[in-house]
């Protein structure tokens, strides 16, 4: 499908997003409504990935270059952390870390106990088989 | 030459050549400090101080470039889609991991803003920093917070998961790609997931899906704040 076409479908339903993120009650952001109408697009095969693939491996490909800007901006609020600099800069660190951590453990232990459970449930089932 | 500078097409410009000398540079070094998008950033500040650009000017075309953002969010959409099988099968251990990240990065934003003594217009500031910019300055700002400093918090929080993955990936030993798309998504959201993307293609879709819910979670969890 044309270029065109593709980049047109990425916008249009970053507009709707941002309709819906206007009159919902929660602060959930335009991007990640649109990501989710998006996906919703794709699982009830409304879009096919054909239709998409293209300009999706564009975006993807090129993600961290669209925050340039965003990062280059944090210099405009120097001045209102001047002071609080280096505690704020240790805070960040360190949260960073144990989010990480945190987050990583929290998957691994689930997964084990989950495929246990799993594994249980085939058990019982096989001897309930023999029996 | 102020014309030059003014016009959207400079900041642009700017952008492209400091990204790709951050690319070229990452080629060289091959550290994961070598973050392309970090030196973009500092490269394009350290450009426009030497030159005494003003920040209005750039972010003209600044303006251009994150307008992509959004369509680079939606776009995480078909990498989600393709690993949907990933996310169904594991649908809990995502969603568990993505909970424990979010409480995990506001409890101890909380307890280190109190230990460095930082006052509570600070510590509200800080407490979103790990979820995407709106979410965080919708939370901030209900606290009670300074909108500047979360912005600043949750850009330079972005720039750090970036940068530290694929070194805390080999500190806490992750070897599943699951896990490590979670806790990058969890702890940098948007930023963090574009390097992410990089590592792979499960770790890419893991982290967009971690950034959202992490960022849904960190909604409901500070309704109890208030």
């Amino acid at each position: 499908m044309g270029i065109l076409l593709q980049i047109g479908i990425f916008f249009g339903i970053c507009l709707v997003g941002e309709m819906i993120a206007a009159v919902l009650p929660l602060p959930i952001p335009a991007s990640i409504i649109s990501m989710i109408l998006m996906f919703i697009l794709l699982c009830t095969k409304v879009l096919h990935p054909k239709h998409i693939e293209q300009k999706s491996n564009f975006l993807l490909e090129n993600m961290a270059f669209f925050f340039i800007p965003a990062g280059v901006g944090i210099v405009e609020y120097y001045d209102s952390i001047k002071g609080v600099i280096l505690p704020l800069l240790v805070v960040c660190v360190i949260t960073t870390v144990l989010t990480f951590g945190a987050a990583a453990l929290t998957v691994r232990a689930a997964i084990r106990v989950q495929k246990r459970a799993v594994a249980h449930k085939d058990c019982t089932q096989k001897k309930e088989g023999i029996q | 030459m102020s014309s030059v500078i003014s016009s959207p097409l400079f900041g642009v410009f700017l952008c492209v050549v400091t990204f790709a000398a951050g690319v070229w540079i990452n080629r060289k070094v091959k550290s994961p400090v070598a973050n392309p998008l970090l030196i973009a950033i500092a490269l394009t500040v350290i450009l426009l101080k030497v030159f005494h650009i003003p920040l209005e000017s750039f972010q003209k075309g600044g303006d251009i470039v994150s307008l992509f953002l959004a369509p680079a969010t939606v776009a995480l959409a078909l990498s989600v889609y393709k690993q949907v099988a990933i996310l169904k099968k594991y649908f809990l251990p995502i969603v568990l991991g993505c909970l424990a990240g979010a409480i995990t990065s506001m409890v101890s934003a909380f307890l280190l803003c109190k230990a460095f003594s930082l006052d509570e217009k600070l510590t509200a500031s800080m407490l979103p920093k790990s979820v995407t910019t709106p979410i965080a300055l919708e939370i901030s700002e209900q606290l009670g917070g300074v909108a500047s400093i979360t912005v600043a918090a949750v850009i330079f929080t972005g720039i750090l998961g970036a940068v530290l993955a694929p070194l805390l990936i080999r500190v806490f030993r992750v070897a599943d790609p699951v896990e490590q798309g979670v806790a990058i998504g969890a702890c940098s959201h948007a930023i963090g997931t574009s390097k992410a993307v990089e590592i792979g293609e499960i770790q890419g879709a893991m982290s967009g899906i971690s950034l959202s819910v992490s960022g849904i979670l960190t909604v409901l969890l500070s309704l109890f704040l208030q």
